[in-house]
């Protein structure tokens, strides 16, 4: 306990710390902007070449400025110069405050009120071309500096990208300074690709082997335009094999790329599936609406992240009438009209109650109409076939046909890369999520008296309920939790696919053909085959550049694999007759 | 004695017949359109495509009633049936189309100039007529073979020929099959030299529905009275049982799942020009589970219940769909459920289940001797003082 | 033991497992033709998976098995075993339910089964003669315009024997035929079997020790898959072995 609490501490200080440290460079880097503005030559270069290195923000606002003619010089009673800026507020007489560089605090008159100025009342430091450029110069040097590492590697690459060798020295200059790992390989990159508009050979060559060696993707555009121009033939050649490699290269990052993508399909499927296998492998219930209890899970979702924001409405018009009035009926829900981190954190309300809702709506089905077609699968398969058809026009009634905007938290959005690979925040998740939802479902079933008696009344109904099992409530918690996993697939599926109506019918037929691959009642299976044919799925989508032929490609798959394995990967074999 | 026909069903096939094939098109044909008795072209052409849907129906009930399979892919074949005979149509447009080419607007469309290779031969009515039948043959044929050969029964039977199906509407959805992609084919304009605008011709079309449907309701009438159709049944009750006495049960069931093909292609073949336009939505999973419920609400078992359910449900369909267009879904679903839960056997089953519940809250009362007077003993209802 | 032309069966060395358990291990079994030969043995001892075995709905891991003189079953599928010749009777009856007890015994009745010959078969004044004749062994005669689903348990058992005889197999196996019989039925049924020795050889499979020794001649016990002893009725039932197989088992029902 003590221990943390001195973390926490600890960490504070640090914080503090670095927030005053910044405090202090702000000042100085003011200090300097004043210089450089009421300075001339050499002095004024100084104090540029000075502020280059701050990494200031308002260095480069004011900068920017500078060259913009936004900067005033106020020269004040006792006949001191003193820069300005003039806010945007202006009022109706076009006149503004003006704002200190300095201190960053409006000027005062005597009487200590803030002083306004029009356009024509101040004169502006001049510029003239020279000066305009080595202030851009120190502008892109400031962008260079600045303390996020995100906002440094994009300034390298812009600089990288201009097509100008001038930038090569700063660039160079910046190396030198550079600590971070990251950037410093942007700018590695970014010097060698500036080196390819070199007109000295040798030069080229450096940058062609350095890009080549660093799998250079952004510089692919300029390698290709060296490797069919008519220059020095070694540069050339050189430049044709650089391509050759980082084409390679990119072949290998789309490869990971997909394959990842069809993990966290995948994982999708392999949520749906569990559900599925419980409900089918287990209790041998074919439930047609499974589909539709992912969309409850994603309309849940949808639903929470609306109560979060602006609120939740619907009305349904039925078109029947009682003594003259229409009948109907709807909803009208306030919104908590959360924001920031409160809003960003809808999702994690969402997930349990999206478990917890497509859970309620399989009780309810089990409870009506499930429970009277146990031993009876065909039929089963028929009714819960016109339970699905209710659920999607229901869906359509509340929610509308169209498909509706899910947004994902800012926690989701975003990626990180692995040697170029970018892996996107949400399907991560989702992998992850799978991993756990996997591991809970199988220790419930294996390891806890639930699971013990779920098991029992899945192998032998009559038997378990002989031996004083309630296999009512057995049942109806089974498909209960089947049906939740569903809704739990939704919730995820709604970070990275659309919400509609017909959402469910798009995963059925694949989430039944996983449970029949993977082998009627093994989760193992299951497991195995959701990846597979995840993966498969993407990886022939995109070596066939079309999302349909694969899909056909790996249903033909499916139906020629069964023959060879007619159980599936895992079957349970039984000696019994049927 | 071992073909066995109710009298009501033998009642019901002839007025049916009757009224279908003589009453309806002649009352189309020579009554004035302002008379009450007037049939109207509309009527002819609904009734031709319920027919059409009624022949399907036979042909699920064929395997799911009489054999236990339940394809919820038969759509696939009707609808290939009927691309078939659409292939045949769009050839028979000739320069009619929007662009006056000799070939199809959507190739003109893709960019071709020129009439793709396996286009050709559909210029013939003949061809056309021999693949409508050819196609859905072979594919099942293929396709029950692997899955028969490898013992694929029940749900897993009823899943597969589902993601076959699935496959079959992604495939024909791609413009690069040349097929019509989303669109699928329509504006017809002649067949066989008839033109499909004139009443005439689709009142031909129409009793040719109905002859077809009368000959696979005798043909399939015929099979389920052989000793073929009681094996047939056998596999349905107790396929251990029938494969354990020497029937190599995946022959038996191959026959009938490529019959039931044959009879379904040939049902969309007759669909297509009767309703102007086919596309890939009608091999939609959706559909072919459609059609079960038609079996389902006419009865399965029988060879009259999936006509009457098929015409039953699309009847409430296309007066549901003009009333309560939203209402529709609802109405179709719960009907799919009440009628698995408390239908079993359908319309056809009806009469039987209402005579089990009547017997149970009416017993039929033994006699009562009227002529021995009843003696109420009168009870004091309350104490004498 | 192999060159000996008079076996109708023979079991060498099979095994089968599933998963891991070992259903059958080592068993050898040679049966003579027109034996009626009866198999008992505790709940798992491999009954039900032998008669797999032999009519082909499992194929062995390895071991031999043939019929007749040299034809080896385990290439054939059970369709195919069946037309040699060897006709199987399930635990729980299994009849067509939906036909009558007539059409059961038509289906069953011994020529070919190819899918054109039963498009165009007809009941022949013969076939009629040679159904009513199975219908009186199993006597079921007056009930031929009965569907079999509405016969009791013993007599849809005794159907199901029916359509075994009109196989006219020359081997029978018989998994449990007096499960769920009245004592009179049992009797019978022994009787019906009894009759049927020397014509057709016949396999039992049997719990009921009343039975038992009704109809055995020889007994092979099986015990984890293999043969425990095989002999006289008496002289199992005083075998050590077998009683510490069954201890603790009630003998009779």
């Amino acid at each position: 306990m003590t221990n943390i609490f001195r973390l926490t501490l600890a960490l504070l200080c640090v914080i503090f710390s670095i927030a005053s440290v910044q405090a202090q460079d702000e000042t100085a880097a003011r200090a300097k902007l004043v210089q450089a503005i009421l300075s001339e030559g050499t002095e004024q270069q100084k104090a540029l070449t000075e502020i280059a290195d701050s990494g200031s923000k308002v260095a480069s606002d004011v900068l920017f400025a500078w060259t913009r003619d936004g900067i005033y010089i106020y020269v004040a009673p006792d006949g001191s110069k003193v820069p300005v800026m003039l806010e945007d507020q202006q009022d109706v007489e076009g006149r503004a405050r003006g704002i200190r560089i300095i201190d960053g605090q409006p000027v005062k008159d005597a009487s200590g009120k803030d002083m306004k100025f029009g356009d024509s009342d101040l004169n502006t430091a001049d510029t003239d071309m020279r000066l305009r450029g080595e202030i851009q110069q120190t502008l892109d040097m400031l962008a260079l500096a600045d303390p996020d590492s995100d906002a440094r590697s994009s300034a390298v690459t812009k600089l990288g990208n201009s097509q100008k060798e001038s930038y090569i020295p700063i660039l160079q200059t910046r190396l030198t300074k550079e600590k971070d790992v990251g950037v410093q390989k942007a700018i590695a990159e970014a010097i060698a690709d500036l080196q390819l508009f070199d007109t000295n050979p040798t030069i080229q060559i450096t940058g062609i082997t350095q890009l080549a060696g660093l799998n250079s993707i952004g510089s692919l555009d300029n390698l290709k335009q060296l490797a069919t121009s008519k220059g020095d033939p070694r540069v050339v050649k050189l430049a044709n094999q650089a391509v050759g490699s980082i084409e390679h290269h990119i072949w290998w990052v789309n490869f990971y790329g997909t394959i990842f993508r069809g993990v966290s399909l995948g994982s999708i499927l392999l949520i749906v599936a569990l559900g599925l296998a419980i409900t089918f492998g287990l209790m041998g219930v074919i439930n047609m609406a499974h589909g539709e209890m992912i969309a409850v899970g994603a309309y849940t979702t949808y639903f929470i992240q609306n109560i979060f924001g602006a609120g939740f409405s619907f009305a349904i018009n039925l078109p029947f009438s009682i003594a003259g009035r229409p009948l109907g009926f709807g909803l009208n829900l306030p919104g908590l009209n959360a924001t920031g981190w409160f809003y960003q954190s809808y999702f994690l309300f969402a997930i349990p109650l999206s478990f917890i809702m497509a859970a309620l709506a399989g009780l309810v089905l089990e409870r009506t109409v499930i429970q009277f077609l146990y031993r009876r699968p065909l039929e089963s398969l028929l009714a819960t076939w016109g339970v699905s058809l209710v659920m999607q026009q229901l869906f359509r009634m509340v929610f509308g046909a169209n498909n509706v905007q899910v947004n994902s938290p800012s926690w989701l959005l975003g990626h990180f890369t692995i040697d170029d690979v970018s892996f996107g925040y949400n399907r991560v998740f989702v992998v992850a999520f799978a991993i756990l939802i996997v591991i809970g479902t199988w220790l419930l079933l294996s390891k806890t008296p639930l699971g013990l008696l779920i098991r029992a009344v899945m192998q032998n109904r009559s038997m378990a309920s002989c031996m004083g099992v309630r296999t009512t409530r057995v049942n109806m918690i089974t498909f209960a939790f089947g049906s939740g996993l569903a809704g739990l697939a939704g919730a995820f599926l709604s970070q990275i696919g659309n919400v509609g109506p017909s959402l469910g019918q798009n995963y059925i037929v694949d989430s039944f053909m996983t449970v029949v691959v993977g082998g009627v009642g093994s989760i193992i299976g299951t497991v195995y085959s959701a990846l597979g044919i995840g993966v498969s799925d993407q990886v022939l989508q995109q070596q066939l550049g079309s999302p349909v032929m694969g899909k056909i490609i790996v249903l033909t798959c499916i139906i020629l694999f069964l023959q060879w394995k007619p159980g599936g990967l895992f079957s349970i074999r039984s000696r019994n007759l049927d | 004695m071992l073909v066995k026909t109710t009298k009501w069903e033998l009642w019901i096939v002839a007025v049916a017949t009757v009224s279908l094939l003589a009453v309806l098109p002649s009352l189309n044909a020579f009554t004035a359109p302002e008379s009450l008795m007037h049939v109207s072209d509309f009527t002819i052409n609904l009734y031709g495509k319920y027919l059409c849907y009624g022949i399907l129906a036979i042909s699920v009930d064929l395997l799911w009633g009489y054999t236990g399979l339940l394809s919820l892919g038969q759509c696939l074949f009707f609808a290939l049936g009927g691309y078939m005979m659409g292939m045949y149509l769009m050839r028979m447009i000739g320069d009619l189309g929007q662009y006056h080419q000799p070939i199809p607007d959507f190739l003109v469309f893709l960019g071709w100039s020129r009439l793709p290779t396996f286009w050709e031969p559909f210029s013939s009515f003949a061809f056309a007529l021999v693949m409508v039948i050819l196609l859905p043959a072979v594919l099942a044929l293929v396709f029950g073979f692997l899955a028969f050969r490898s013992r694929i029964k029940g749900v897993y039977f009823a899943i597969l020929t589902q993601a076959l199906t699935y496959a079959g509407c992604l495939l024909f959805f791609r413009n690069d099959l040349l097929m019509g992609g989303n669109n699928g084919f329509t504006d017809f304009k002649f067949i066989a030299g008839y033109d499909l605008r004139n009443a005439s011709t689709q009142r031909g079309l129409y009793i040719c529905t109905v002859l077809l449907l009368l000959g696979t309701y005798a043909l399939c009438k015929w099979l389920t009275a052989t000793k073929f159709g009681k094996v047939q049944q056998a596999i349905r009750d107790s396929e251990n049982r029938v494969l354990f006495s020497g029937y190599a049960t995946a022959h038996f069931k191959l026959f009938v799942f490529v019959l039931a093909a044959i009879i379904a292609g040939l049902a969309g073949a007759l669909y297509v020009p009767q309703v102007g336009i086919i596309n890939p939505s009608e091999m939609g999973p959706d559909k072919s589970l459609e059609a079960i419920i038609w079996v389902a609400v006419g009865g399965r078992g029988t060879l009259i219940g999936p006509v009457i359910g098929a015409f039953a449900v699309n009847a409430m369909k296309s007066w549901a769909t003009r009333a309560y267009p939203d209402l529709w879904l609802l109405f179709l679903g719960l009907t799919f459920i009440l009628v698995t839960l408390f239908m079993p056997k359908g319309i056809v089953g009806l009469p039987a289940q209402l005579g089990v519940v009547k017997q149970r809250f009416w017993p039929a009362k033994p006699v009562v001797d009227e002529s021995k007077p009843v003696v109420v003993e009168e009870a004091p209802l309350t104490k004498p003082d | 033991m192999s060159e000996s032309h008079k076996f109708i069966l023979m079991l060498e060395e099979v095994n089968k497992s599933f998963e891991g358990f070992k259903a059958i291990s080592n068993l050898t079994l040679y049966m003579d033709e027109g034996e009626l030969r009866v198999i008992i043995g505790p709940n798992g001892a491999g009954k039900s998976s032998m008669l797999d075995l032999i009519t082909g709905r499992t194929k062995p891991d390895s071991g031999k098995i043939e019929f007749g003189r040299d034809t080896d079953l385990t290439k054939l599928n059970e369709a195919k075993i069946n037309q040699l010749g060897i006709s199987r009777k399930f635990q729980t009856p299994s009849v067509y339910v939906d036909h009558t007890v007539f059409e059961n015994i038509w289906l069953s009745l011994q020529g070919s089964r190819s899918v054109w010959s039963t498009l165009f078969s007809r009941v022949t004044p013969e076939r009629r003669d040679r159904i009513y004749e199975v219908l009186k062994i199993i006597a079921l005669d007056g009930k031929a315009d009965w569907k079999a689903g509405a016969l009791s348990h013993g007599q849809k058992q005794w159907l199901e024997i029916g359509m075994l005889l009109a196989q006219n197999p020359k081997l029978l196996l018989v998994d449990e035929p007096a499960a769920g019989m009245t004592d009179e039925e049992t009797h019978k049924t022994g009787e019906l079997l009894l009759g049927l020795e020397g014509k057709h050889s016949i396999i039992v499979i049997e719990h009921d020790m009343t039975f038992v020794r009704q109809i055995a001649r020889k007994v092979t016990v099986l015990h984890q898959g293999t043969v425990l002893c095989e002999g006289k009725v008496d002289d199992i039932q005083n075998n050590e072995r077998v009683r510490e197989v069954y201890l603790g088992r009630k003998k009779k029902n």
